[in-house]
This record gives structure tokens, sequence and C-alpha cells, in this order.
């Protein structure tokens, strides 16, 4: 029993932090759950695509992938910065999807749940924000990007 | 022929789609091959608003601007491609032909799932030319008969890069 306690403990202990990967859109800081990030690449020009779904009106190839673009920086009213611009690969729930961010390569923190607060803002979708530095920093709900809905910490 | 004496019949499936390959400025788009009467040049297909070959009418169609492109009509590789399907018959003008193509139909893919809205009535999917994307368009909104006008998005690059 008391092994089995003591890995319970670890399990509760386990989930007590989120590891995020930390990037950003025209200078504005924002985060991931790292296991909502597919990858990280240099930014290749997309194909526009004629659309009427808000933020997907491109597309692009990466490798052998063929992924839609979701455009963050416009949603956020934000140039992505930066000479060489990057790809962040969102694990959307619909398939992979390409988001263009600022050249500063992304950084990983690891977020104890507790710092975590319900983000205050309805305009997007997240999983709640940090504060670092004395700037707060929303976590991106990648998988559910496009969808405007909130989640909350706790699941 | 079968033991008993009856035709086996086997089902054809077609493998492969064709198409020709146009450019709007820098999007390369698929035109099923079926629905191809012909291609002119701008001095053969003239510039009213219509163009007429072998006695069928073709009413002129402006594709670029629903792609969001305007066409350079400096371009010396201009050209026209006459369309139908049998009901609407359209004249596009496109930048350049590229040729026709002929895809296994594995390779190509349709439009991802986070396109939700009728884009996915005007574009049947995507296949790749020369390592390039190309999208499918449907032969409907290619003639116009969807209704529907949009320009097409522009990519974060290309805003930065604006």
């Amino acid at each position: 029993m008391l092994r089995t306690a003591h890995k319970h403990d670890h399990a509760v202990s386990a989930k007590r932090s989120w590891n995020v990967v930390v990037f950003s859109v025209g200078g504005k800081k924002l985060a991931a759950r790292t296991e909502d990030v597919g990858g990280i690449a240099p930014w290749v020009e997309p194909l526009p695509v004629p659309s009427r779904t808000p933020f997907v009106g491109a597309m692009l190839k990466r490798d052998k992938d063929v992924m839609p673009v979701y455009d963050l920086g416009e949603r956020l009213s934000r140039h992505p910065e930066g000479d060489t611009l990057l790809c962040l690969v969102a694990r959307h729930v619909d398939g992979p999807m390409a988001i263009c961010i600022d050249g500063v390569i992304p950084s990983l923190h690891n977020v104890d749940v507790a710092q975590i607060l319900p983000s205050k803002r309805l305009d997007l979708e997240t999983l709640g924000s940090f504060s670092e530095e004395g700037q707060d920093i929303e976590i991106v709900a990648l998988q559910r990007l496009g969808r405007n809905r909130q989640d909350h910490v706790g699941s | 022929m079968s033991l008993r004496g009856h035709h086996i019949v086997t089902t054809a499936v077609v493998q492969t789609a064709r198409f020709l390959v146009v450019r709007f400025g820098t999007i390369l788009c698929a035109l099923p091959s079926q629905g191809v009467r012909g291609v002119l040049t701008p001095a053969e297909a003239g510039t009213g608003s219509q163009v007429t070959s072998v006695g069928i009418t073709y009413q002129d169609i402006d594709l670029a601007s629903r792609l969001g492109v305007t066409l350079d009509l400096a371009n010396p590789d201009m050209r026209v491609v006459l369309y139908s399907n049998g009901q609407t018959n359209g004249a596009v003008r496109v930048e350049a032909v590229i040729g026709m193509i002929e895809v296994d139909r594995e390779e190509c893919r349709p439009l991802p799932a986070h396109f939700q809205h009728e884009e996915r009535t005007w574009i049947s999917g995507t296949t790749m030319f020369k390592d390039q994307l190309v999208l499918i368009l449907t032969p409907e909104w290619v003639l116009g008969e969807l209704g529907e006008v949009v320009t097409a998005g522009t990519g974060p690059r290309s805003l930065s890069a604006s």
C-alpha cells in the first residue's frame, strides 16, 4: 500500500506543473503546452487560399505534409517580427496547423499549476495564464484554436 | 469467364486524375481536365466580355480577383482558358498555362478540416506539381455557378513583407 501511495503521490506531484513552450507573436509573449506543439521550423512562404473561415486563409508544405496556416498574428492584430520568422506546428484536433511566430527561438518553461490563473480574455482560446517578470503570459489552447471556447486549468 | 459460364465483371477504378495547371501570380491552380475546351492567346480571345470559339460563346470569368490576384496583363505567357461543364461556358484569363498533369488520386488530398465554410465547395483539395502546392478548384466555382465572391487570404509572411 505504501508503494501504491507513493506512486499516487508521485503522479499527483507530476501533475502539479506544466511544461510550456514560450514564444512570441509581434512581440507579445504567449505559451502553449509542450504536448500541443508538433515542432518549430523556419517559416516558408504559404499558398493563399480563398476562404471564409476566420484566420485560416493559407496552406503551406512542410516536408511531405501539407497543413493549413492559422493567422494568429492577424487575430491578435500583430505582425510577426524578425528577419527570419518561425513556424510553430500546432497539434490541433483537426490535424497539424502552422502558425507564424516571431523569429525569437521559443523557450521551455516549467510552470507550477498553482501559478496558472483562469484567463480573463474571452477573445482567444486559452488554458489560463501565468506571470513571469511582471508580464502575463496566456497559455494558448492550440488544440482548439479557432473554436472560440475557453478551457480551464484542472482538466 | 467463370466455371458456371458467367462473365466475371470487374469494375475499372480510375486511379489517376488529370488537370490543367495554371498560374495566377504565385498561386498554382488545377482545373479538372474534362472541362477544358481550349487555350487561346489574348490576341486570339480578343478584348470583349465574351469569347466565341467553334461556334460556342464563353463568358469572361474573373477568377484571378476571386483568388485575390491582380493579373499582369503585360505578361507574354498570359492565356485564356476556355472552360465548360456542359451548362456554363467560361473564358478564364490566367497568367500562364503550366501544362496538363496526370496524378494518382492518392496524391490528391482533400482540403484540411480546418477550412470549415463555403471554401470547401470552391476547392476540392490540393496536389503537388514539381514540389509546389497546387489548389484543385471545383468546376462550379471556376464557372461562377456558386455565386460567391471572395478574396484569398494573405499569409503572415505576406503581411510582414508588406
